[in-house]
């Protein structure tokens, strides 16, 4: 009885050992779908079993190097074979990791059933940002670093969610399953946020599937898990849950901004306009490689301040951007940027750092080329 | 040859008796050991694949 | 230990050989001055050349570490760019694993493996001279690539395509031809272990009289054999994709990014264990030594090494559970990672039956292995978590993983080396290592070590992603203490050296049998171990092995 106590007293400090390590954060955290439960269930099981384990054996081990010293005066015995004992001792582990395969072929089979998904997200990794498109919903938005400069080079106070903020997050329903498609159009990255549990590569070329559906409204973040280049660091995953009412409010907000900002491809645009509009989509789109002063870091990354191949051929920087270039790390942003995006950021190019061609681009010379 | 795998399947488990380990040393052909053992291998690997199949099901 | 002695003759026999005049006849071939050094065929100086080598990549890889901990003591980027930070990462693992790890196993095998079989040399001694001078070479060709146009590597030391191809920097050939040569010079090593493994054995020495080191070594070889190729054959698709335009791994091409990663790991898995089997092997002879107790279970532990090395090409994709891999081939390799734990604790029972009911003393080599043991199995229970594929998802390219690998390459492998240098030191030299200095070393290692690594495991499960200069604030104590622990770490090394400078100057005179426990034939011998030795192999007939 006594032994009882004792034991259920142990389990109990050692629960809310567990329970203290995990809200300090020392620990996975349970998360907020079913999926992230049972994750962080089969973690605390194996975490168990490998303390018992590591208890038994370390203890034998450490009693016989207290016992078995020379130095108080132990003789070595001869024994140097016991087929029993190995055929116990090669059973044991045996049995418990079938034990423990069962439960987690089981949360396995569940991460993999993308099944009867009631909204599709596409998710594209690219160097440094994510893209998200609502696939049906005609929404699509880059999702970027949202630290400011000064806080990563200690200039500034770093924020509470230093590196872990962005200035759009993904919004999702709660109670609702999400199918999340991911690719890349560049190098392989990670989609990660560790209260869904969900993790799962951006690969160049293909389409991998995962799927959540959030319990509890709130903000999620997570971050790029796979190395992609110098800016990994910086590029985090916020995934926003909210209430199906507000999240069918925000949806319609995103539509009629959308259809704001596509709006104007066939007027004539002003050179300062647009200049004005590509000095921001450079600062977000292509600052990270070709810097916000245009001096590139080459070889990988050219300059643009000054770089007389680009001033001089019109055409061909206009397909560099819309078209990317295969074979180096310069993406295609036909399909991430709207046409006056793409004409405001060349021109801006071509009228920036010195650069004073004077060149206008129009966004309807652009829409005309992505679709003539 | 039942011998041959039942030596073989005890190397895989780990575990073998000292004489039966001193008689296929002293008796056995390495040759046997080997063709047997590639054999054995591949067929756990089947057997691994098949239960991973069913368990996918 | 008296039964153990070896009979009288073949002792004498090879101690006259190496004091007769025909053997300082012999030694007069030798030039003198680098020269010597350079055209050697001794395995005993290629030997120590190997061992050199790999001490001063350790040397400079650490400080690669160095700068990697310095940069994230803090949040924030304080002393590097990211650009660079991610190129010190890379080269840190790439002279770790290629440069420090896997030649000082060879160093130690070149040594020891003919002492132990009773063998006058390696059985290919001027392809052994060949082996160790191409790897000075690649690693200065790798070391290079810092200072060309664009950085050196900086995809990380897997590499994975497109950022290691489209997106790499220009030196990238020179990296792969740095690793082709390394890749070379190791093949060529597993094939002289493995023809001087089973063709020199003095007669009387059957596979199963082996030593455990001489038995995990042979089964390294074979799996270095079987794996390098490949390797070789997939940065030799990288450098067709980098420079002739194929599309082997670019999408845009056609190609497969995940391709990549099946073929790298179908090598890394392998590498992991080519890392870790000659560890088993040392800790296998050293623990016995110093337990005064015969190796519990040898026959099943040459088995377990014979089941981790085949099971080892059978587990490759659980490095890659988020790749999207279909359901069938999750749960394929997750079933067979779970199934390698199997022999790897029949190793650890082992070694500690071993230990039970021996007569235990703990000279430096003996706390080495003890630590090894005891911090091996904490790698191999994160290893055993990171085999359950749904949990993987949370823990992969997190600094658990970090936490891990680092258990089994640093207390693990690494440990095992520094065990098995002092334990042959007195072989070598013919004095002992300073015992005081080799405690400090020992102690100074193992807080360092574990300050060093034991918070990655809760910085990972916390969500911090591996190979980032920049964290967010909730990881910043985790950080803090881990720098702290590799400085300490990084800086005891330098104690390491010392005892080695001075072990090599002078010292205690060690005799033939310098621990009191061992019982291999190489401590037969006497002390240094002279330059030629078993040149007339000895009749072991009747030899009482281990």
């Amino acid at each position: 009885m006594r032994k009882m106590l004792v034991l259920a007293a142990l389990m109990a400090s050692v629960t809310g050992l567990s329970r203290a390590a995990r809200a300090a954060g020392w620990n996975m955290p349970v998360g907020v779908t079913e999926v992230s439960r049972d994750v962080y269930g089969l973690h605390m099981v194996i975490f168990w079993i490998c303390v018992i384990i590591g208890v038994i054996v370390f203890g034998i081990m450490f009693y016989s190097l207290f016992r078995y010293r020379r130095s108080k005066g132990a003789q070595a015995a001869h024994f140097h074979e016991h087929t029993t004992v190995e055929v116990f001792w090669t059973a044991i582990p045996l049995l418990i990791l079938v034990a423990m395969a069962i439960p987690a072929t089981a949360t396995l089979k569940d991460m993999y059933d993308a099944s009867e998904a009631e909204l599709d997200v596409m998710v594209t990794g690219h160097q440094w940002r994510w893209h998200y498109h609502y696939m049906g919903e005609d929404i699509t938005f880059f999702s970027n670093l949202d630290t400011p400069r000064e806080q990563i080079d200690g200039t500034a106070e770093k924020g509470e969610n230093y590196l872990l903020e962005v200035d759009q997050p993904l919004v999702l329903p709660v109670g609702r399953k999400v199918r999340l498609l991911m690719t890349s159009s560049d190098v392989i990255h990670s989609w990660w946020v560790p209260d869904l549990a969900v993790k799962k590569d951006a690969v160049p070329g293909f389409v991998n599937e995962a799927w959540t559906r959030i319990d509890e409204p709130g903000i999620y973040r997570g971050q790029c898990a796979e190395l992609c280049g110098k800016d990994h660091a910086f590029m985090p995953v916020v995934v926003q849950a909210m209430e199906q009412e507000a999240f069918d409010t925000w949806l319609a907000e995103r539509k009629q901004e959308a259809a704001a900002a596509a709006s104007g491809v066939d007027r004539e645009w002003k050179l300062e306009e647009l200049v004005e509009r590509g000095e921001k989509v450079y600062g977000s789109i292509c600052a990270s490689c070709h810097q916000a002063d245009g001096q590139g870091t080459p070889p990988t990354f050219p300059a643009l301040a000054g770089n007389q191949a680009m001033m001089d051929d019109l055409d061909w920087h206009i397909d560099v951007v819309v078209n990317g270039v295969s074979g180096s790390a310069m993406a295609a942003f036909s399909g991430t940027l709207n046409p006056v995006d793409l004409a405001a950021v060349i021109t801006y190019e071509r009228n920036a750092w010195g650069n004073e061609t004077g060149d206008v681009v129009q966004p309807a010379e652009i829409q005309a080329l992505i679709d003539p | 040859m039942w011998e041959v795998v039942k030596s073989v399947l005890s190397a895989f488990f780990g575990v073998q008796r000292e004489q039966r380990r001193r008689r296929d040393f002293e008796q056995g052909k390495p040759g046997t050991f080997i063709v047997v053992g590639i054999v054995l291998a591949m067929l756990m690997v089947i057997v691994v694949m098949a239960i991973a199949i069913m368990a996918a099901g | 230990m008296a039964p153990n002695l070896p009979p009288k003759a073949p002792l004498e026999h090879s101690q006259s050989v190496a004091g007769s005049p025909a053997a300082h006849e012999e030694e007069h071939h030798y030039r003198s001055g680098p020269l010597r050094w350079l055209l050697t065929t001794n395995h005993k100086e290629i030997g120590t050349l190997y061992l050199i080598f790999s001490l001063s990549m350790f040397l400079i890889g650490g400080v690669m570490a160095l700068v990697v901990r310095l940069e994230l003591f803090q949040p924030g980027l304080q002393m590097v760019q990211p650009e660079f930070f991610n190129q010190m990462t890379t080269m840190h693992g790439l002279i770790m694993v290629f440069g420090a790890v896997m030649p000082a196993f060879v160093g130690l095998a070149n040594w020891m493996v003919p002492l132990q079989i009773g063998a006058p040399d390696m059985a290919l001694p001027r392809l052994n001279n060949f082996s160790f001078w191409l790897l000075p070479i690649a690693f200065t060709l790798l070391l290079a690539t810092l200072l060309m146009p664009g950085g050196g590597p900086n995809f990380g030391w897997t590499f994975y395509a497109p950022l290691s191809t489209t997106y790499a920097p220009p030196s990238t050939t020179f990296f792969i031809f740095a690793l082709h040569m390394a890749g070379i010079s190791s093949i060529l090593g597993a094939i002289n272990i493995i023809a001087t493994i089973l063709n020199l054995r003095a007669p009387g020495m059957r596979l199963m009289d082996m030593t455990l080191f001489v038995w995990t070594w042979l089964i390294t070889a074979f799996l270095l054999i079987a794996v390098m190729p490949v390797l070789a054959g997939v940065i030799t698709m990288m450098l067709l994709d980098i420079n002739f335009g194929t599309s082997f791994f670019n999408a845009a091409g056609g190609g497969d990014p995940v391709l990549f990663q099946h073929l790298f790991w179908f090598f890394g898995h392998p590498e992991v264990y080519i890392m870790i089997l000659p560890a088993f092997g040392i800790v296998s002879v050293i623990v016995p030594t110093f337990a005064r107790k015969r190796l519990f279970g040898y026959a099943s532990m040459v088995y377990a090494t014979a089941s981790i090395a085949i099971l080892s090409f059978l587990v490759w994709a659980h490095h890659m559970f988020a790749v999207g891999l279909p359901l069938v081939a999750e749960l394929f390799f997750m079933y067979t990672t779970m199934l390698i734990a199997v022999p790897t604790g029949v190793k650890v029972f082992n070694w500690i039956t071993t230990l039970f009911r021996g007569s235990i003393t703990f000279e430096t080599p003996m706390l080495f292995a003890l630590a090894f043991i005891v911090l091996f199995t904490i790698g191999g229970f994160s290893g055993l978590m990171l085999a359950i594929a749904p949990a993987d998802f949370q823990y992969h390219d997190t600094y658990f993983v970090v936490a891990h690998f680092h258990y089994v390459l640093v207390p693990g492998a690494v440990f095992s080396i520094m065990a098995a240098v002092y334990y042959w030191l007195p072989k070598w030299t013919g004095h002992y290592p300073d015992e005081r200095i080799g405690r400090w070393h020992f102690w100074l290692s193992v807080i360092g070590v574990n300050l060093l690594f034991f918070p990655m495991h809760f910085a990972g499960l916390a969500g911090m992603p591996r190979r980032i200069p920049d964290y967010a604030l909730q990881f910043a104590d985790f950080n803090m203490a881990s720098s702290i622990g590799g400085f300490l770490f990084g800086f005891s090394q330098l104690l390491f050296v010392w005892v080695i400078v001075k072990c090599v100057r002078g010292g205690a005179k060690a005799p033939a049998k310098a621990w009191e426990g061992a019982s291999d034939l190489e401590w037969t011998l006497p002390s240094p171990a002279p330059l030629h030795t078993f040149e007339t192999p000895p009749d072991l007939r009747g030899f009482k092995f281990h």
